[in-house]
């Protein structure tokens, strides 16, 4: 069962990729340069070419192509941690009290990920465990090793530890990043800054000189 | 943009027809290969390249001076309450800036890339990027009213950078609240005042600037901010560096003079162009953002034609990261008479300067020694390869970069310019008056740039100076293959120590931005007078800068509260 099932699955990712791949050809894209490869990328959002077509999984198991699904025409923070590092460099007690002052967004105009440094060992029962100890409502995104390791290169997350967290609108392209240990107020803020039209917010706490 | 339509269209139909679950590890990596992959880590090798520019082909842009208003135009009318020693320092020349996004033509051979007309996307001051350069005396305070008339965010065709700007005066001794601290910014359809007093710092006239520029602070922003095109200059003047090489005062210095004729701002900023003409961005990388083709005063490799005469260029490392070594083609000589743009006890000769950004050196290049017809051009010989900074290897034939062109015309009058023995002493260092010593460590940590271990927190003060007092700071870069350019806001230090040893040459002067490669420290005298409120202390290279490589500190009232 398994076989055919796999195979079902190689055919239909045959049949897919030349329509994408034909699709990805944008004019003047960056093929000429020979540090590139060329592949097929997800289509129609400011950054699309940017991220990679994968699939992850959260702790519930549920799967999602990682652009499409999860960034592209949303607000989201995207943060980064594991089992293992949460231990030397923890960050969830602080993005959790993030998650509580955007809590009232999550899952309507604002996304919040966290995904795996460590996609070798976090399994989806490991990250719903520690998402559950940290008392961490937010999905948390691991997969295939080389399909996360691409993540985190597209976000220049390098080694296991990486304590930035990226806030981006891809309604508008913009990204910008804020320590994820920093009070969580400022990152907060950052994804009010991001925020476009009445969910704009320059600030939350105006600091302004006279 | 009916294009981008029907390309939404055809990605909407891709993704229908794909599957909606792949089984991700399930399926053998030879398959996944073609899943997608490929852009992958983007690096500054593997960054897209410019489109091809002809070099030398466009004439440098020189930055005009800001004109004066009548301050009766200005509504609502300046606030004195909103400034520190306003009415002792009352302005006599007004201006005004309006803050928009255009089409700015950085090359002809970029600009007609673009399906919007003419021009690459850029930010610009009243239409022009550098804007005007303030061209401001001593004994003249200074109001300006910035506009903010830049596109709401959504609207905004600019890529990166958010339109939300808070300008900077930099090196200029100026009260907090017009300095461009990273929180006090405003947003499309807002104003903001500012005021400078162009009073010497303590009321000596060894503390004169010179060669200042000013240019977006935005908190987290800055880098992308001025990459679009938020900067500009400014130049000082005072009885001895007037600006006149005819001048009668026998004090005066008679340096190459008028503004933009023999003394000429050139500001440098590497780009980076997209395949229509427009400038690009690559945000994600934290370690800074190089460019591929130099740009001066905003256009690519230009020309300008000189007298075979002597001229003074100050020279601006705008940024955002990347540093350089100027020099002549053939190698001759210049003489270095300002570092971070304030006048040095004494000229140096050099054939070469280095510049990290935000660094400034007013070179004199003496161009009577070509003939008429000839030409030179300006290169850097530096080579970075990514942001964090220089390799410390030189390039080389032709990897060196052109930088602009100097072509020699007729002479048009006798050139009555010196190149004086003497130009104006150090401030004197007395340190008995210091009462405490601060240090200042630039690391990295889990991706994060830090400065004392800490990130970027406005609200909390990182140092406290009490007003009338002075204090040794030592910055030391606790890196091992990175360099942080470390500018400090408000006041101006001299090097007691780099490295351990006392200055020489070009570094024996007043600075406003220590350069600090792998492993360096540099142990300096700062005063803190004249001014209270708050100032930021961050890294130059604006990437690291908006990646939180910045602290607050503030100057208190002496006798005021620590807590305060």
């Amino acid at each position: 069962m398994k076989k055919t099932t796999r195979r079902t699955f190689l055919a239909s990712a045959a049949a897919a990729i030349p329509a994408v791949a034909t699709a990805a050809v944008a004019p003047g894209a960056v093929k000429d340069n020979p540090a590139f490869k060329t592949c097929p990328r997800a289509r129609g959002g400011k950054n699309a070419s940017r991220f990679p077509q994968v699939i992850v999984q959260d702790q519930h198991k549920e799967k999602a192509w990682f652009y499409e699904d999860l960034i592209a025409d949303k607000v989201v923070l995207v943060s980064f941690t594991s089992v293992k590092g949460e231990k030397y460099y923890p960050l969830l007690s602080n993005l959790v009290k993030v998650h509580e002052m955007i809590e009232d967004r999550i899952g309507k105009e604002v996304q919040m990920y966290t995904v795996t440094t460590d996609p070798y060992h976090d399994t989806p029962e490991d990250l719903k465990a520690l998402a559950e100890k940290h008392g961490a409502r937010w999905r948390f995104l691991t997969g295939a090793p080389e399909d996360i390791r691409e993540i985190l290169a597209s976000f220049n997350a390098r080694g296991s530890l990486y304590a930035l967290s990226w806030i981006g609108n891809e309604k508008t392209g913009r990204w910008m990043n804020k320590p994820s240990r920093l009070q969580p107020l400022f990152i907060t803020e950052a994804v009010g800054r991001l925020s476009t039209g009445k969910q704009h917010k320059p600030f939350l706490v105006d600091d302004h000189s006279v | 943009m009916a294009k981008r339509r029907d390309v939404l269209k055809a990605g909407a139909v891709a993704v229908a027809s794909t599957p909606a679950i792949f089984g991700g590890a399930a399926i053998p990596r030879a398959a996944q290969a073609q899943l997608c992959r490929p852009e992958g880590i983007r690096s500054p090798l593997t960054e897209p390249d410019s489109p091809p520019v002809r070099h030398y082909h466009e004439p440098l842009y020189i930055t005009p001076a800001m004109s004066e208003v009548d301050p009766a135009t200005l509504s609502p009318p300046p606030d004195p309450n909103r400034h520190q020693r306003y009415d002792e320092f009352q302005p006599v020349k007004h201006y005004v800036q309006r803050m928009t996004e255009g089409l700015w033509n950085y090359h002809e051979d970029l600009s007609v890339l673009n399906p919007l007309g003419f021009g690459s996307l850029a930010w610009m001051f009243n239409g022009a990027t550098p804007g005007e350069t303030l061209v401001a005396r001593y004994g003249e305070p200074v109001f300006i009213r910035r506009y903010n008339d830049l596109p709401m965010t959504e609207d905004a065709l600019i890529p990166f950078g958010l339109p939300y700007t808070t300008l900077h005066l930099h090196n200029a001794h100026t009260a907090s609240e017009s300095d461009g601290w990273p929180g006090d910014f405003v947003g499309p359809g807002e104003y903001w005042d500012h005021h400078h007093a162009m009073m010497y710092a303590r009321n000596d006239p060894n503390e004169a600037l010179a060669s200042l520029w000013y240019h977006d602070h935005m908190l987290d922003f800055t880098a992308t901010n001025v990459y679009a095109g938020l900067s500009a200059m400014a130049t000082f003047y005072d009885d001895i560096d007037s600006g006149d090489e005819n001048d009668p005062n026998p004090d005066a210095l008679r340096l190459p003079g008028t503004y933009g004729k023999y003394d000429v701002s050139i500001i440098l900023h590497d780009v980076r162009f997209d395949q229509f003409g427009n400038p690009a961005y690559n945000v994600f990388d934290t370690d800074g953002h190089l460019g591929d083709l130099i740009t001066v005063n905003r256009k690519v490799s230009p020309y300008l034609e000189v007298e075979p005469r002597k001229y003074r260029f100050r020279i601006y490392d705008g940024g955002p990261s990347r540093f350089y070594e100027l020099g002549l083609a053939d190698e001759s000589e210049m003489f270095v008479i300002c570092n971070d743009g304030n006048l040095l006890e004494e000229p140096v000769s050099v054939t070469s300067i280095v510049l990290g950004p935000a660094n400034r050196h007013d070179v004199i290049i003496d161009f009577s020694r070509y003939s008429v017809g000839q030409s030179v051009n300006l290169l850097n010989i530096m080579e970075q390869v990514n942001g964090q900074g220089p390799t410390g290897r030189r390039l080389e034939g032709p990897d060196r970069m052109p930088v602009m062109q100097f072509r020699i015309k007729p002479l048009e009058g006798p050139d009555n310019s010196r190149i004086p023995d003497f130009m104006r002493k150090l401030p004197h260092v007395n340190l008995n008056e210091v009462v405490a010593e601060r240090e200042w460590v630039f690391d990295h940590d889990m991706g994060l740039w830090t400065i004392n271990h800490e990130f970027m927190d406005p609200t909390k003060v990182s140092a406290a100076p009490r007003q009338g007092t002075a204090e040794i700071w030592t910055f030391r870069n606790a890196g091992t293959s990175w360099a942080h350019p470390v500018h400090v806001h408000f006041e101006e230090f001299q090097v007691l120590e780099w490295n351990g040893r006392p200055p020489t040459g070009v570094l024996r002067s007043r600075k406003d931005v220590a350069t600090l490669g792998p492993g360096d420290s540099a142990r300096v005298f700062y005063r803190f007078d004249d001014f209270l409120g708050r100032y930021p202390i961050h890294c130059h290279n604006n990437v690291h800068e908006d990646n939180a490589m910045m602290a607050r500190w503030d100057i208190i009232p002496n006798g005021g509260d620590d807590d305060d």
